[in-house]
């Protein structure tokens, strides 16, 4: 009897003094990543998530770059795999859906997903749910006495009903970051529509404007984007002078003042001075 | 008699011919030498390497443990002369002074990205103050990217040149280090690689791949920097490329750079995107050194309504230094 | 025939006294010492020197400004000496034309020291671009240096003969060389005629050119908007301030020379007296330049130039600005004025001050500008807002003046300072005229 008690004890003993080692030797505390995810449809477009993945460590933020993830789509409860992705060197990753008719929505119509990471060496498993609704937006360009106008309405498809009451951005796309116009808060009324006045002027290649009409991270849609492009802009005109000859052109554009009459006294003195060689070849002869 | 001093004439002919040639000849194959020389002494390291961390500190770690990487490419390739620039593009910045407190975000970032290991920053806010009685401010001051740039007019043999997205850019693989340029220009914004950068190479290396260019393009200044050429503010093509603003435009905490194509007349500082002209007119833009007709691509806002006390920023002022140096 | 063997004994090279080997020994050595301090430069880069981003040029371009206004001597003393007729200068001409020659020379390579990557030289050629001043600069040395030695060869020639002659016994590898490059001149008709026709051109292209030269020097500055630089004055300034420099060379080199060699019966006291009152002219244009530079700016008082004028008259620069303005021009002025200071030695002496200013002066013109720029000095190292000549910078500067001085010796020791040929033409005029007379 004391004997088994001890045999325990022992095993007891080994099996914390094990634990509390292996609890030390782990030098390596892995580290939480944070998954963020963002539906994006684009109409007549792509239909993608917009993933990052990004961590604390040391107190600083970092991307989690070329980490491997997994998506699955929920139905009825159940996790289907639906595709991978890995995170790029800056912890992005767009994972492109290919069409929605092709994907299995609840009851609600709503679309579930998850992306999940399964944890590495470094950080700790981690997942993301992705839930939306699937809607349209209807834009297009309205002119009305020589004024345009972009009118747009949103639709929440599965129920073909128009969404109201719900802010709609209007911009123009730009190199960096797009440019509002409009009123700063601009709701659907009850047909689901609004309708921004494109001012003026708004410079674009061509004439072209590539204006956009956006929901923005709506909690039941995600986000949907409508792209109209009009040519009521202003065309953009070169106003730079590399074409011109001027004093800060490179050496094919120097100005012909320069060509003209520094070359010439160039070659008339060089001229004399071969003249005045030949010369000296000539005293020699003579 | 004669004979002797004939021939110690002789001798001395002879000698003299001898040291002229040998130095002659020796003078020919000097620079070369050097050249070489100065490469090899680059490469003459120790056991141990610095490298530099993505933070920006500087570490030594022994040569035998670095390997180099070969990272794929994943930014878009290029699709113009790097000469003659981005189409149907104007780049300009706008400063807003009302908003800059001295923070010294930009030029960190500016530092870091370009792998600064000189004194001299691309990027210096200065402290100024034109006159007694009035206001004291900030003046965050980049290349100003003359659209009449003094700098390009006065370059011999076409290293630093304008483009047609308005970016004055330097090659410095033709630069011959006769510092023209930095007497041309008056804002006194360029900077000149006295001796060796002494950058790290391998992070310059993979630097250099994910961005999808060779070293040394004008594109990615300071990638490397090189011995004897000047360097400068780039506006960060490199980012432009990709979409993204300048890494002074997105390091600022207080919004203060405002960048943009002034063609598109729309300017971000990533948080407001705005009318460039609409902006200038609004808050009163103005230029640098406006009279002396270099026609630069930056324009400041004049510091009112300042949302910060221009003393806040004294704190962080060092008059002798805007390079951080690793201890 | 008698008097011309005289004139030739007199004129004619001698060997290196143990003077001479160790002068040039002397100037050897110091070439040498520069030359190591160059590798070191070349190796290091020029962090060596104690140039930074502010004064981005220093002794380096002031020497090789320096370098370019001296080789105008050569313009002026034979061209224009020649074209108005002053017959006083044919003992003087070669010097000036050795001086001239071997000045800029050392200016062109003055210049590459100061290129931080001189390896990519040709760049210089292969892409060069107009619209650059330094591309002018690049254009205009070499033009100047061809004429300067065309303007020393052709007169030469016979002399050349003469000496090829005169060596025959006493050295004959010496004659050998002198026939070659006398390019068998013989004095015929034909010859003469050649001759005559060349330095009729050469005098007259080396003015115009010997004036674009100094243009070119003085625009590599003001066309910078720099305060102090930025001058419309500036280009005839410059030509004023070479004709100084170059005839204050001349002066003290001749002085040397004459005593070294002996030629007091041909450089004469006559001699000193007309370079004298040249000086006296060139410091007279110079001083009104320099009025019209440091003087009027004062006068509106705008506040850059105000900084600047501030640092040369009572600030870190005047003891230097003084030094130049004062010993270099004024004092050489009112000195001259006096037939006493026209005397050989002390024209010695104010030769030299002239030339030593006139070496100070390119500095105190293109660091001080430098060091007030449009925008604050801020964010730089305490000592960049200071500049003064590291070790280095000295070593290969003096190098370079050595060279100088080695080229004018060693052309010295093996050309007649004095033309002979000519010497002896004026001589047998003289003594035709006088007998005519008698």
């Amino acid at each position: 009897m004391k004997n088994q008690i001890n045999i325990r004890h022992f095993f007891l003993v080994l099996l914390s003094v094990f634990c509390i080692t292996t609890s030390f030797a782990q030098k390596k505390k892995k580290d939480k990543v944070r998954l963020k995810a963002q539906y994006v449809k684009i109409m007549d477009g792509e239909i993608y998530f917009d993933i990052s993945a990004g961590a604390r460590v040391n107190r600083k933020n970092i991307d989690v770059a070329n980490i491997d993830l997994t998506i699955f789509n929920k139905i009825n409860g159940k996790k289907v795999k639906f595709g991978k992705t890995t995170t790029n060197m800056h912890g992005k990753s767009k994972f492109i859906l290919k069409s929605l008719s092709k994907i299995e929505a609840d009851s609600t119509n709503t679309y579930n997903f998850v992306i999940s990471f399964k944890g590495n060496e470094s950080f700790k498993k981690a997942s993301k749910s992705i839930s939306f609704k699937d809607a349209n937006i209807e834009a297009k360009l309205v002119t009305k006495d020589s004024i345009n106008y972009i009118t747009a309405t949103l639709i929440d498809k599965e129920k073909n009903s128009p969404i109201s009451d719900v802010i709609l951005t209007t911009q123009i796309q730009r190199l960096f970051k797009p440019l509002k116009i409009g009123d700063e808060f601009n709701n659907t009324d009850k047909n689901g529509t609004i309708s921004v006045l494109i001012e003026e002027g708004i410079p674009g290649v061509d004439g072209n404007l590539a204006i956009e009409v956006v929901l923005i991270d709506s909690d039941v849609y995600g986000t949907v984007k409508a792209i109209v492009n009009a040519p009521i802009g202003k065309p953009i005109v070169d106003e730079s002078t590399f074409d011109q000859r001027t004093m800060w052109s490179p050496r094919n554009k120097t100005p012909l003042f320069l060509l003209i009459f520094p070359n010439l006294l160039i070659i008339s003195v060089w001229g004399l001075i071969i003249y005045l060689i030949l010369n000296l070849v000539k005293l020699k002869k003579s | 008699m004669k004979n002797n001093n004939t021939d110690s004439r002789r001798k001395f002919l002879d000698k003299g011919l001898k040291f002229g040639l040998i130095t002659a000849i020796s003078g020919i194959g000097l620079t070369k030498l050097a050249s070489k020389l100065s490469a090899q002494t680059a490469k003459n390291s120790d056991d141990k390497m610095e490298l530099m961390t993505t933070d920006g500190t500087i570490i030594q770690v022994d040569s035998s443990e670095v390997m180099e990487m070969d990272l794929p490419s994943k930014e878009a390739p290029l699709n113009h002369d790097i000469r003659e620039g981005i189409p149907n593009r104007k780049f300009v910045m706008v400063v807003d002074l009302a908003k800059c407190k001295n923070a010294l975000k930009c030029q960190t970032a500016c530092n870091k990205h370009h792998y600064i290991t000189g004194d001299n920053a691309w990027l210096k806010v200065y402290k100024m103050q034109e006159s007694k009685e009035t206001a004291p401010y900030w003046m965050p001051t980049t290349c100003q990217h003359c659209d009449q740039p003094a700098c390009v007019t006065v370059c011999p043999v076409d290293a630093t040149f304008k483009r047609r997205d308005g970016l004055v850019l330097i090659d410095n693989t033709r630069c011959i280090g006769c510092r023209f340029c930095m007497a041309a220009c008056p804002y006194s914004t360029r900077v000149f690689n006295w001796g060796e950068p002494n950058q790290d190479e391998v992070t310059l290396n993979m630097d250099a791949v994910n961005h999808q260019h060779e070293m040394s393009s004008p594109e990615h200044a300071g990638i490397p920097s090189i011995k004897g050429t000047v360097d400068k503010c780039d506006f960060c093509p490199h980012s432009i490329q990709n979409g993204e603003l300048p890494h002074c435009v997105t390091a600022c905490p207080n919004g203060v750079f405002y960048f943009g194509d002034k063609y598109e007349d729309t300017v971000t500082n990533g948080e407001e995107t705005l009318r460039f002209s609409k902006l200038l007119k609004d808050k009163a833009g103005y230029r640098i050194m406006e009279g002396l007709g270099t026609e630069p691509s930056v324009y400041y806002l004049p510091p009112v309504d300042r949302l910060v006390n221009f003393e806040d920023g004294l704190e962080q002022y060092n008059e002798f230094q805007s390079v951080e140096k690793p201890e | 025939m008698k008097n011309y063997d005289k004139l030739l004994n007199d004129l004619a090279p001698k060997k290196f006294g143990k003077r001479g080997v160790l002068w040039t020994s002397f100037l050897i050595i110091i070439i040498i010492i520069g030359l190591i301090a160059y590798i070191d430069q070349l190796i290091k880069g020029q962090e060596v020197t104690n140039m930074r981003d502010y004064a981005l040029w220093g002794i380096y371009i002031s020497n090789f400004v320096f370098f370019v206004a001296t080789s105008f001597v050569g313009s002026v003393t034979v061209a224009i000496l020649r074209l108005t007729n002053n017959s006083w200068r044919t003992p003087l001409v070669r010097i000036a034309e050795i001086i001239s020659l071997a000045a800029i020379v050392m200016a062109g390579i003055t210049i590459m020291i100061d290129m931080a990557r001189p390896d990519r030289l040709l760049n210089l050629f292969i892409h060069a671009r107009l619209q650059s001043p330094i591309t002018w600069d690049v254009i205009i040395i070499p033009t100047y240096i061809v004429l300067s030695f065309l303007l020393l060869y052709f007169p030469l020639l016979p002399d050349l003969a003469i000496l090829k002659k005169y060596f025959k016994e006493k050295s004959p590898t010496l004659s050998k060389w002198y026939g070659i490059f006398s390019l068998n001149w013989t004095g015929s008709k034909a010859q003469k005629i050649i001759q005559e026709k060349s330095i009729k051109i050469i005098a007259l292209m080396i003015i115009p050119v010997g004036i674009i030269l100094q243009t070119i020097d003085a625009w590599l500055f003001s066309t910078t908007y720099r305060i102090g630089w930025d001058s419309t004055n500036f280009a005839p300034y410059f030509i004023s301030g070479a004709f100084v420099a170059g005839v204050g060379a001349l002066i003290t080199v001749i002085y040397i020379v004459r005593r070294v060699k002996k030629l007091e019966n041909y450089i004469t006291d006559f001699h000193f007296d007309k370079l004298g009152k040249l000086l006296t002219l060139a410091c007279l244009i110079y001083l009104y330049f320099n009025i019209n530079e440091y003087l009027i700016p004062a006068f509106t008082a705008k506040k850059g130039e105000m900084v600047h004028l501030d640092t040369l008259f009572t600030g870190h620069y005047a003891p230097l600005f003084w030094f130049v303005t004062i010993g270099g021009l004024i004092f050489p002025i009112i000195a001259l004025l006096f037939k006493k200071g026209r005397k050989p030695l002390p024209m010695f002496f104010i030769g030299l001050i002239v030339v030593i200013a006139s070496w100070w002066k390119r500095y105190v013109i293109v660091t001080p500008t430098l060091l007030h720029p449009f925008l604050p000095i801020q964010g730089v190292p305490e000592s960049w807002h200071h500049y003064f000549p590291s070790l280095h910078e000295w070593l290969i500067t003096i190098a370079t003046l050595a060279m100088a001085l080695l080229i004018i010796t060693i052309l010295v020791r093996y050309l007649p300072i004095i033309p002979i040929q000519r010497t002896a033409d004026e001589q047998e005029l003289l003594k035709n005229n006088k007998n005519t007379k008698s």
